[in-house]
């Protein structure tokens, strides 16, 4: 079965937390974006999410940290976040995907960890509340190692997503695909506020044109100097790496400083059944 | 140093509410589990949130852990800034 849905976006929680902190016409713009990407995955009637995302020491600390985790639990609950405005939910898994695809990723040369117990922060539920906001659809998250250096590299999260786009496609299931975090913002660090524009355009573009060469090149110097938070677009570049290069559209970018993030959200969808 | 046992610290407050009442209860006494640098441990009893972050306490287990001490955003910052 052919993948169904893919699309990436921000999951910054003042989205939902302080939502009203943004100016209306940017809150109204990043709102019709999700919009729209829910009406498509609506449409195309997914039957599974795998959601390429991040945490923010909920689930994981130092006293283990790998690069990948693959949850493979029946359920899920989230948010962590009493503050998140988004009501506790139980989302349920897909192990039987989840198993196929760590053992895909073994025989490819990848080894992600995997855990039978996640919880879910706003990494996860920010996305999920716009865009599945019945919780309705079974979940495999794919969590990336943004916090605790050194975070994989670009060129790894690359062959990984390549992997979960063999799996996705070859699957009996129709899947979905979201990749979720950034752009560019330095949460709870000195230069919290920062937003780098060029940075975040320049890797829009980049994500637009499919461009796996520009992506898997992305050095951990280049992600730094966006903030702390841009590490999460590792995520995105395993996202290119699973659509084959395929090209996307960014559906909105917004720089709101109110949640102190370069917003964006992008579709690939279209670029699927081509 | 133990970085690591100081933001192990940070993170059982955060995350697992038995440790956040024992905390709140005792500071002193629930540092007494960890085992702290006397700097360390002097910077988290006096809530020294420059001296948390200089010692290299990651910003997003520091800033949620000020929350719960109702540390307003532009104070962290001008903390963390040192200003």
């Amino acid at each position: 079965m052919p993948i169904t849905f893919a699309a990436a976006a921000s999951h910054v929680p003042g989205m939902t937390a302080w939502a009203d902190a943004a100016p209306v016409a940017q809150k109204d713009r990043v709102y019709g974006a999700f919009d729209k990407l829910r009406q498509e995955l609506d449409a195309s009637a997914t039957d599974t999410l795998i959601v390429l995302t991040s945490e923010h020491w909920a689930n994981f600390f130092l006293d283990h940290i790998g690069a990948f985790c693959v949850g493979r639990a029946e359920r899920y609950s989230g948010p962590v976040e009493p503050w998140l405005k988004i009501e506790k939910a139980d989302i349920k898994g897909d192990p039987e995907l989840a198993a196929e695809l760590i053992e895909a990723a073994y025989d490819g040369g990848v080894e992600p960890g995997f855990a039978y117990e996640l919880e879910f922060d706003h990494g996860t539920m920010v996305p999920l509340h716009f865009l599945s906001p019945r919780m309705d659809r079974p979940v495999v998250p794919v969590m990336f190692n943004t916090l605790a250096s050194p975070q994989p590299n670009a060129r790894r999260c690359l062959e990984f997503g390549r992997l979960i786009g063999r799996v996705a496609a070859k699957s009996d299931k129709r899947i979905g695909l979201i990749a979720t975090g950034g752009l560019s913002h330095d949460p709870g660090e000195k230069n919290h506020g920062l937003i780098d524009s060029e940075f975040d355009h320049r890797f829009l573009s980049a994500m637009a044109a499919g461009d796996a060469d520009r992506l898997g090149a992305y050095t951990r110097a280049e992600f730094a100097k966006a903030g702390a938070g841009a590490f999460e677009l590792l995520s995105w570049v395993a996202l290119v790496g699973a659509l084959g290069g395929r090209k996307g559209e960014v559906v909105v970018y917004e720089a709101v400083k109110p949640w102190a993030t370069g917003v964006g959200l992008m579709n690939f969808t279209r670029a699927l059944a081509a | 140093m133990s970085l690591y046992a100081l933001q192990k610290l940070i993170r059982d407050v955060n995350r697992r509410p038995q440790s956040r009442e024992a905390y709140f209860q005792s500071p002193p006494k629930f540092a007494e589990g960890y085992d702290l640098a006397e700097r360390e441990r002097d910077a988290l009893l006096k809530l020294d949130v420059g001296a948390l972050y200089a010692m290299g306490v990651h910003g997003l287990l520091l800033r949620p852990f000020t929350i719960l001490h109702k540390v307003a955003e532009p104070d962290y910052l001008k903390a963390i800034r040192g200003e």
